[in-house]
């Protein structure tokens, strides 16, 4: 066989191959399983529901509270300023800019931590930064922040402190321990820092 | 048929590799027109700077830590004269001289040569890029503007053909 | 995994000595095939010599199968690749343009380099002349802008253009292009030339 036919057989069933598979459309993971292991096991992105209701009350401009939740949920309670983006649809291209950047801080929470932890995972594979879990979720948040328990008299001084920055929280927010907005609470922890995103080059070229 | 060059099929998949590659791992084609643009934007800013600095055209390129001639294509063409040398040295066809069909004379040929290289550069910076730079490549990309470019091209050649068989039969 | 250096795994500084290897390669096979000769490159607008259409095709569609692949496989992000945008009317008066000056001068840009390297006269002319082309084009430019902008489709690809999938697309073109070959050879037997 010439050179000739065999590229000609080769070129023709290539072909046949290619236009027989489906296209590749998957995102590429950029981290590997390792890289995720660590990351997991660092819990850097945990942020506690104290930390998120202080950066709430004080307005932060960074902060940007993603509600991963049904829609139908989402309608019926979501914290202040979140934006709803469920689980199901975070893939979209729509979303693509909001939860890869590097000026805010994206602070995903569901009901629990479950779903919640479901987006981040596959969010950081691809390599976003910047996002975040809520600690406990929605549960959590009413269980503490919006209903605190007072804390037994045995407790350490830090539980107290806490309580009373919770039952301010919780009155800022209009939640039920309706008590005057006292010390600005020591509980806030230093903020994450955001993550410059690299300028996410178009692809170049032409003549 | 018998010929001093290599053959086109095999060739043609060697040249589809290296397009391959500069995808791979620089994320874009092959060019030529560009890097000749290069030259020009450079030699025109050396001569007139106020002009490139105030052009709609220039400007694009110059200023600020921006150098043209520190571009992908530029480099390339360096590696195409270097591998054309190369490939001329191996297969002995190093040579000083006037290629043309032998009715004409070589002056006639040299006359077209720089009339269909002013048309080529022209119409390659109105086409954003030349056969390699918009049509292999872009053909190979999928874009609609590489197969236009490459319609183009070859029909108005075809189409032309008649016009200007003095020349070449 | 690819394209390498835009998802910096190889620095940006290797960007310009790829470039030259690249160019090396590039430069290497045009001359191989035959692409310094502006006889050999005109000879397919006459049919005696059609070492253009199989080169270029055969390169474009190797090219295609290589980024279907390695899309396929992984190894490469075409959403990374650089896809020319579509401007229709200046691609096509460009092309014609183009067109008038290949089989005027015998050469296109990337060829003529390539024949300049190894010592052919024409091609350093049409070198010359291209400078000047662009120069004149670049000059003129703020009268053309409005023209050069029109028509902008972005980077549009043919497979979403004609709603099928690259594969498809990719296995159109092989059709097209063994069908074409096949012609260029009879067209070759048919006005039979020697070869310079």
């Amino acid at each position: 066989m010439t050179i000739r036919n065999i590229i000609f057989l080769g070129l023709i069933l290539l072909g046949i191959v290619i236009a027989m598979v489906p296209e590749n459309t998957t995102k590429p993971y950029k981290l590997t399983a390792e890289e995720m292991l660590v990351e997991v096991q660092g819990a850097a992105e945990m942020v506690s529901a104290d930390d998120v209701a202080h950066w709430v009350i004080s307005k932060d401009p960074s902060l940007q509270l993603i509600d991963v939740r049904s829609p139908d949920e989402f309608q019926t309670y979501h914290l202040e300023g979140a934006i709803n983006i469920p689980l199901s649809v975070i893939l979209k291209d729509e979303y693509q800019d909001m939860l890869d950047q590097g000026i805010k801080m994206n602070v995903l929470y569901s009901n629990g931590t479950i779903n919640s932890h479901q987006a981040w995972m596959i969010l950081r594979q691809l390599g976003f930064e910047n996002n975040y879990v809520m600690q406990g979720g929605l549960n959590y948040w009413f269980d503490t922040i919006m209903n605190p328990q007072e804390p037994s008299v045995y407790s350490a001084d830090e539980e107290f402190a806490k309580y009373d920055f919770r039952k301010a929280a919780s009155s800022a927010l209009g939640g039920g321990g309706a008590v005057a907005l006292s010390a600005p609470a020591k509980t806030k922890a230093d903020k994450p820092k955001i993550i410059r995103k690299k300028k996410k080059k178009a692809p170049a070229g032409g003549c | 048929m018998k010929t001093k060059y290599m053959n086109p099929y095999l060739a043609g998949v060697l040249l589809g590799l290296v397009l391959l590659m500069a995808f791979f791992f620089s994320g874009r084609g092959l060019g030529a027109s560009g890097a000749v643009k290069s030259v020009v934007v450079t030699a025109v800013d050396i001569v007139a700077p106020g002009h490139t600095a105030n052009s709609d055209y220039y400007g694009k390129y110059v200023g600020e830590g921006k150098s043209p001639m520190k571009s992908w294509l530029v480099f390339e063409m360096i590696g195409v004269m270097v591998g054309g040398f190369l490939s001329g040295a191996l297969s002995g066809r190093l040579k000083w001289r006037v290629e043309h069909f032998p009715g004409i004379t070589a002056n006639r040929r040299l006359v077209f040569a720089a009339a269909g290289g002013i048309l080529f550069g022209f119409g390659s910076q109105l086409g954003r890029g030349c056969t390699s730079g918009s049509a292999l490549t872009g053909m190979a990309s999928l874009s609609v503007a590489g197969f236009v470019s490459m319609m183009a091209i070859f029909g108005t050649a075809f189409a032309l053909a008649y016009l200007l068989r003095k020349n070449w039969i | 995994m690819g394209p390498l250096v835009p998802q910096e795994i190889i620095g940006a500084d290797w960007n310009l000595f790829i470039a030259f290897v690249i160019g090396i390669g590039f430069g290497f096979v045009l001359e191989q095939a035959g692409f310094s000769s502006s006889r050999k490159l005109a000879g397919l607008f006459y049919g005696y010599d059609t070492v253009v259409l199989k080169v270029f095709f055969t390169g474009a569609i190797t090219a295609m199968l290589g980024l279907l692949f390695f899309s396929l496989f992984g190894w490469i992000d075409l959403s990374l690749i650089y896809v020319n945008p579509t401007f229709i009317w200046s691609a096509i008066t460009g092309g014609v343009i183009m067109g008038a000056g290949f089989i005027i001068g015998g050469f296109c840009p990337g060829t003529s380099v390539c024949a300049a390297a190894i010592g052919k006269i024409d091609a350093m002319v049409f070198i010359g002349g291209i400078l000047l082309g662009i120069f004149f084009f670049a000059e003129g430019f703020s009268f053309m802008k409005d023209f050069y902008m029109a028509g902008a489709y972005g980077p549009l690809k043919v497979s979403d253009f004609f709603g099928i999938s690259g594969g498809v697309m990719a296995l159109l073109v092989i059709i097209a292009a063994l069908v074409m070959f096949k012609l260029g050879e009879l067209a070759e037997k048919k006005w039979p030339r020697e070869e310079y």
